[in-house]
């Protein structure tokens, strides 16, 4: 551990930490444009200089240049330093033009700031400042190549932290551009990152271009609500609107950055069509009218047929204090216990999950970086959650191998090996890989009950090449030291989580201790696995619904209609319901379908704690007040003048809030009116104790236990092996990156990225069907029809039609077949006869 | 008559065949080695005879050689540089037509002492013709058993191959160089406590060495380091040393002579004095990136530690002649043109400080100069020292040595309002200024 | 398009290749050499060549003075505008060969013939002034020789192709 003194303060740090970063920990800023930790060191902006007084290196030096050594002493403000550093200034500012005034930049510019502490004021230079054209890179990122003072931030961030190859820099000398070769949008879905960590305005956020200064935005540290990872961001709101999002760091989730998805899809927060307004029995009424007359009703239903006769419907998107409070209501009021998920798949997985994952297992996005052999399987990182491929690349770029097993064409900006299987096949081929690699290995760790388990299961799988594939990636995974399998849940079911976390308790009683990451399906799926304890599945309460059994649904922050397959089943058997009630923030047909209607309030106005994939919680603070916004109420006009508070602009109670308002009206009444939600925990909570010390712990709380009490190495029986029958495609619905996800997919600029509506194919199924590339796929269902643009490609498993979720596809979508058949795929282009498939019912 | 030890088989209208290669013993050094030497033992007489890089550093050669031993294994790459874009240098030009055999039993030798795989001959795009030549000699080499599997019989193998650059003097540099030939941006790369010799050309151990360097190989290994050492006629100095001369004077050209001979002796003797009617009034002696050495210091033995002592380097030892017509102020703004668009834009100081100091320079020239100006340009050239690679501190020497030594001249140009020069006849057709005082 | 005899020869390196990338240059060449410049036709094709993308490509491409984004004449007139060849005439010799071709520097002749590109040192300072023609050096310039020499340039009819 070098001991060192900067400006006359001793301080120790870690072996191989530059001299820059052991200032900063001693709160010495030293001026930096190139530097940033997350992309190392390489002097090129030479702004960061520093006088190395004494110790092994002497005279001025760039300080992101040097380690900290025993024995140096560092003087950041010894004159030469400070005199360099404002020439440095002067040369950036020859070029950089006066636009300040306009620049979205403005008031956090780096730039601007070092310029002002750095002392330079007076221009000396009298030449011409070279300019350049700008170019237009997509919906999310402004380009203005005029104020670059060439940091080459970018396009390290860009090319080698990130792995994309469309943006860099071209040129030479003192015109050196970056760009792309020609406009178009950045193929990256990390490009927004290149706003927050250009140090002035070459790149800025385009969808609030010209909205508002950064000073002037309520802005509040918040959670990504839109997968499961629970990345960390800063959102600011300004007239009423969320308007733009940035990443908060975070070293144990998203490290500095975070995804396009997770920086745009607030837009939800904003829409036009966001319900504002309370209803009852579709007339508009009164906020505490509505809730009243909602207990009322619920009374009554209670005393005709019976506490059990009312069902809640909570979701992975509410908070964990809505959660608890649902939970928490129903137990009191003898309701049945909370549902979370209408798909009954996701809730079994996120069951195992969270019945499986311990400390012992975890891993982080962190662990994945360090990892030296990564397995995903049933995963697509880049449209089921981004930032988990910008982990995987952290590793590849350290060296590490990198398998992918899924029937998808899974593309990450990295080199990696596609292991095609199809969906029934994943459980099986995942035990074969590891089998393959627990044998190399050795199994001298291993009791008894541990080699039973390996013996019973399978050893091959029926397709060749894949069974070659899976032997020499079980090499490589047993030859490695710091494993990981990353299991995803939004294809496969809960048997591949389960299994996943057998494979490696059994890969850790051997010599490959391999650690596991789960995705889940929502923000606070955890949560809802958590409390969700006991209850059984939607499918389930849709039967005691559609038999008279339950006769009143609470639904908060849900919408069962979002995927639910048989739309017609669902609408009539909600339709039978004595009391639909339903609490939400979008404009759902749920909302539109509800007896009594109370408008919710996003994450941006209520706040929120959020369990992440890995379990841990983590806490969003309220950003502003919510309300309409003014550019809505005063009909576009800048600036707008309109202030007066519209109807529904006044605050909308948190979910939480509206939950204990009912409770109280239902004479169900919490130790106290403001008692800590965390009070109502059931006992068997992990954490409570903690929470209840520490309510909302900044840097998250894990709530994993250290040991998992679930039944482990259960012997797998029957591994399905076989995908459908010769001549049928499995029909595959799957996340893309932009445009299919609940809240992003009302983000106007992420629709503009999402491309148009597809099914994919593998290329021997498109031949033997006699279907080509770029065809278009038409079903017609219930009198609507669903276009497909047909692509075929042979970087996916055949025997599937894989279909990726769309905003643009109306209800008709979910009701696509599970199965097709490949003889009828011709048809369905238009060119035989049309013989279509019949939608058939939820599997 | 001094000795010879690049230009032994110099044939002035064309290129030594291997054939008189051979004659003069050439290729005995190789044979020599691979019998009698082991690699490292290369390496020690390399250290020995004193040898110190010639592309412009000066860094001593057998040190680097040396830090090859315990490197990791597997390719390990030599890269004779033949870049040569420092303005005023065409030593390895002349040297490559000279005796290309030379240069590439030098490569050989080197390569055997840090046990090499590859040689990568990486040349400008101006001297084509002389890459086609060296494809050429290659493959008699190879006839010849010089290069390819298990040379001269020996268990070593080694063979070179010849990659032509596109251009840019930052290629020169040997981190930019080594991005070059893998097909990167050549931008100067440097990894706090990792040198190329560590991780280069594709993360494995690398040697740039320049051709000259290498040139100088054989001679070592053949005729001994002590007798190398002594060729030269100072005590710090080693060996001979190809000196370009150009410029205004009688006989341009490359002359091998002594390293430490003086810097008057190459210009009057070697090169035939000044041009009727052109009086010295200041070189640059190493090229387009060391500074303006004033007629008074003349008598400076060229070797590195000599010109040191005096302010000076001897970078290439390409010393380009400048006669009492010639202002130097314009002279410099050539030069900092030249710098200025051969940045490669990877640091500040480079990037945009030369443009600054070019356009106060230009300002200056044009009789819009300003006082201040002159302790700004010592300012930023003294600046310069800081920036990423050598590129900017080079680029700076010849705005150090114009205020050093002929800061009259440059204020001259503030109190006329004007350049003190005019155009008139250059001779050969063109026009070129000419200083009225 | 490019002939298959030249994408089959390229396609024979690259595979023959531990790293293909160190071909990028002289793919670009050839690509160069074939098209008269690297063309954005000829820039996609050494991008698929190499499974680089076409960005890539152009930073290097943009980098290197002698890879030509933009057409050039038959002959391509690197003129030194090196410290050496300055000291005989400052850029006289530039000035005279552009007004004798009537173009202005980085300039080509209607007729297609001569592209004249002012250029750093070409290492041909002991034949000051000088210039390099399709990679050929030559000097000392004088008008007469320069005279001399488009004219004879002008009547050949192959290709003079060193490097352009």
């Amino acid at each position: 551990m070098p001991y060192l003194i900067i400006d006359n303060r001793h301080i120790q740090v870690p072996r191989g930490t530059t001299v820059i970063d052991a200032a900063e920990r001693l709160g010495i800023m030293i001026p930096r444009f190139c530097y940033l930790k997350v992309l190392g060191a390489v002097g090129a902006c030479r702004m960061c200089a520093v006088m190395f007084e004494a110790g092994p290196v002497k005279g001025l030096q760039m300080s992101c240049m040097v380690q900290a050594a025993d024995g140096m002493r560092v003087s950041t403000t010894h004159p030469e330093a400070v005199a360099f550093r404002r020439q440095i200034i002067e040369w950036l500012m020859i070029n950089h033009p006066h636009d300040c005034p306009v620049c979205d930049e403005g008031g956090h510019c780096l730039l601007q700031d070092e310029t002002i502490s750095g002392g330079h004021s007076r221009r000396r230079y009298t030449g011409a400042k070279r300019t350049y054209p700008d170019q237009d890179l997509g919906p999310l990122v402004q380009h203005e190549m005029n104020r670059c003072i060439q940091c080459y931030r970018c396009v390290r961030f860009y090319q080698e932290y990130a792995g994309y190859r469309d943006l860099g820099v071209m040129g030479i000398a003192s015109r050196i551009y970056y760009g792309r070769f020609s406009d178009g949008a950045l193929e990256s879905p990390f490009s927004g990152n290149l706003i927050d960590i250009c140090p002035t305005g070459v790149y800025t956020d385009r969808p609030s271009r010209f909205l508002a200064r950064r000073w002037d935005l309520q802005r509040a540290d918040s959670i990504c609500l839109h997968c499961s990872l629970g990345c960390n961001t800063v959102a600011g709101a300004h007239y009423r609107a969320v308007i733009r999002q940035e990443s908060r760091e975070n070293v144990r989730v998203n490290g500095s950055f975070i995804c396009d998805r997770g920086r745009y899809g607030h837009a939800y927060a904003n829409l036009a069509e966001r319900p504002r307004q309370s209803r009852l029995d579709g007339e508009p009424a009164g906020w505490r009218e509505a809730a009243r007359e909602a207990a009322a009703r619920l009374k009554r239903i209670a005393a005709a047929a019976g506490h059990s006769a009312i069902a809640v419907l909570g979701s992975a998107r509410n908070s964990l204090e809505t959660q608890i409070m649902l939970r928490y209501l129903s137990h009191h009021a003898q309701w049945r216990p909370p549902r979370f998920f209408v798909n009954g798949s996701e809730a079994r997985s996120t069951a195992a999950v969270v019945a499986r994952l311990d400390s012992r297992l975890a891993a982080g996005l962190p662990d994945l970086e360090e990892a030296d052999f990564l397995l995903a399987v049933g995963v697509d990182p880049v449209n089921d959650a981004p930032m988990l491929a910008l982990a995987m690349r952290q590793a590849a770029r350290k060296g590490a191998k990198i398998v992918v097993l899924d029937p998808r064409p899974v593309e990450l900006p990295f080199a990696f090996d596609l292991l095609s299987a199809g969906l029934g096949d994943l459980p099986a081929a995942l035990a074969v890989l590891v089998k393959t690699a627990v044998s190399q290995a050795g199994t001298d760790g291993c009791e008894a009950q541990e080699k039973a388990f390996l013996a019973a299961l399978p050893g091959r799988v029926p397709d060749e090449k894949l069974q070659g594939q899976l032997g020499q990636a079980g090499g490589w995974l047993a030859a490695s030291r710091r494993p990981a399998i990353i299991c995803g849940s939004a294809i496969a079911g809960p048997e591949l989580a389960g299994l996943a976390a057998d494979l490696a308790l059994l890969l850790q009683t051997g010599k490959t201790p391999s650690r596991l990451f789960y995705l889940l399906p929502g923000p606070n799926a955890f949560g809802a696995g958590l409390l969700q304890r006991g209850s059984r599945y939607f499918p389930s309460l849709l039967q005691d619904i559609e038999k008279g059994g339950v006769r009143a649904l609470l639904v908060v922050e849900n919408d069962p209609f979002f995927r639910y397959p048989d739309q017609d089943r669902l609408h009539s058997a909600l339709g039978k319901l004595e009391l639909l009630m339903v609490l939400d923030y979008l404009p759902s047909r749920a909302a539109r379908a509800a007896h009594i209607f109370l408008p919710g309030a996003t994450v941006f106005e209520a706040g929120g704690s959020f369990i992440n994939n890995c379990g841990l919680l983590q806490y969003a603070a309220p950003v502003h007040e919510g309300g309409i916004p003014l550019a809505q109420v005063s009909g576009g006009s800048h600036p707008p003048r309109a202030h007066a508070p519209a109807p529904g602009s006044e605050k909308c109670p948190s979910a939480y809030e509206a939950l204990l308002f009912l409770a109280n009206e239902l004479a169900i009444r919490p130790p106290t009116m403001d008692a800590s939600p965390w009070s109502l925990l059931p006992e068997d909570f992990p954490g409570q104790a903690e929470l209840l010390a520490h309510p909302y712990p900044t840097d998250g709380l894990q709530l994993l236990p250290r040991l998992s009490e679930a039944e482990s190495l259960q012997t797998p029986v029957n591994l399905p092996t076989s995908g459908p029958a010769a001549g049928a495609l499995t029909v595959l619905r799957v996340e893309q990156t932009f445009g299919s996800e609940e809240l992003s997919c009302y983000a106007e600029p992420l629709r503009q990225l999402a491309g148009p509506p597809l099914a994919l194919l593998h290329g021997a199924d498109a031949d033997r069907a006699g279907v080509r590339d770029g065809e278009q796929l038409c079903f017609e269902i219930g009198g609507e029809k669903v276009e497909l643009a047909l692509q075929v490609t042979n970087r996916m498993a055949p025997g599937q039609l894989i279909i990726p979720h769309h905003y643009a596809l109306g209800r008709a979508a979910c009701r696509l077949p599970a199965v097709v058949a490949q003889a009828e795929l011709r048809g369905l282009t238009g060119q035989d006869s049309p013989d279509l498939p019949q939608a058939i019912t939820e599997s | 008559m001094t000795e010879k030890v690049l230009f032994l088989n110099q044939k002035f209208d064309r290129p030594a065949t291997l054939e008189e290669y051979r004659e003069n013993g050439g290729y005995g050094a190789l044979a020599l080695a691979l019998e009698k030497y082991a690699p490292g033992q290369v390496c020690d007489l390399v250290a020995e005879s004193g040898l110190r890089g010639r592309g412009g550093a000066g860094f001593p050669t057998g040190r680097k050689w040396l830090s090859f031993a315990g490197r990791k294994q597997g390719p390990r790459y030599v890269v004779p540089n033949t870049d040569e874009m420092e303005p005023g240098t065409f030593k390895d030009r002349v040297l490559v037509n000279c005796d290309p055999h030379l240069v590439l039993e030098g490569i050989i030798l080197a390569a055997y002492a840090i046990q090499a795989d590859q040689g990568i001959f990486f040349i400008r795009p101006s001297y084509e013709q002389d890459a086609q030549l060296i494809e050429g000699e290659l493959n008699r080499a190879r006839e010849a058993g010089y290069l390819g599997k298990n040379i001269l019989g020996s268990d070593f193998s080694f063979d070179i191959e010849v990659h032509r650059s596109a251009g840019r003097y930052i290629c020169g540099e040997a981190s930019a160089q080594v991005r070059a030939i893998q097909g990167y941006r050549p931008n100067p790369r440097k990894m706090p406590g990792l040198h190329l010799t560590e991780r280069g050309l594709w993360d494995q151990p690398t040697l740039v060495n320049n051709a000259e360097t290498l040139a100088c190989i054989p001679a070592i290994v053949s005729r001994g380091p002590q007798w190398f050492k002594k060729i030269a006629r100072t005590p710090s100095g080693a060996g001979t040393k190809l000196f370009c001369v150009s410029g205004r004077v009688v006989r341009p050209g490359c002359y091998e002579l002594p390293m430490g001979t003086p810097l008057r002796e190459i210009i009057e003797q070697e090169a035939g004095g000044m041009l009727p009617g052109s009086e010295f009034k200041a070189c640059l002696p190493g090229g387009a990136s060391t500074r303006f050495l004033p007629k008074k210091q003349w008598e400076v033995p060229m070797d590195f530690e000599s010109l040191k002592k005096i302010g000076h380097q001897l970078g290439t030892s390409s010393i380009i002649v400048f006669d009492h017509n010639t202002c130097l102020v314009a002279a410099t703004i050539n030069l900092l043109n030249f710098f200025v668009r051969e940045s490669c834009g990877w640091c500040t100081p480079c990037r945009d400080g030369l443009p600054f100091m070019r356009h106060l320079l230009l300002e200056i020239e044009h009789g819009r100069g300003k006082e201040e100006y002159i302790p700004m340009l010592r300012s930023m050239a003294g600046q310069m020292r800081h920036a990423y690679c050598a590129f900017a501190p080079g680029a700076a020497e010849p705005v150090l040595g114009l205020l050093e030594y002929f800061e009259d001249e440059v204020r001259e140009h503030l109190s006329r309002g004007k350049c003190p020069c005019r155009f008139s006849d250059a001779g050969g057709g063109f026009r070129r200024k000419q200083c009225l005082t | 398009m490019l002939p298959e005899e030249i994408r089959h020869r390229l396609e024979t390196r690259i595979a023959a290749s531990a790293h293909p990338r160190e071909l990028v240059v002289d793919v670009m060449y050839e690509l160069q050499n074939h098209y008269g410049f690297l063309n954005d036709v000829a820039l996609r094709e050494v991008a698929e060549l190499l499974q680089l993308t076409p960005l890539e490509v152009e930073e290097l491409a943009t980098f290197y003075d002698f890879i030509y984004r933009r057409p050039v004449g038959r002959f391509v007139l690197h003129v030194c505008d090196g410290v050496v060849c300055w000291m005989f005439e400052e850029q006289s010799a530039l000035d005279y060969i552009c007004k004798l071709l009537g173009v202005a520097p980085g300039e080509t002749t209607p007729d297609g013939q001569f592209t004249v590109l002012p250029t750093v040192c070409v290492g041909y300072c002991d034949h000051a002034p000088a210039m390099l023609i399709n990679g050929k050096l030559y000097g000392p310039l004088t008008p007469e020789f320069i005279d001399r020499t488009l004219e004879e340039l002008r009547s050949i009819s192959c290709d003079l192709v060193l490097c352009r």
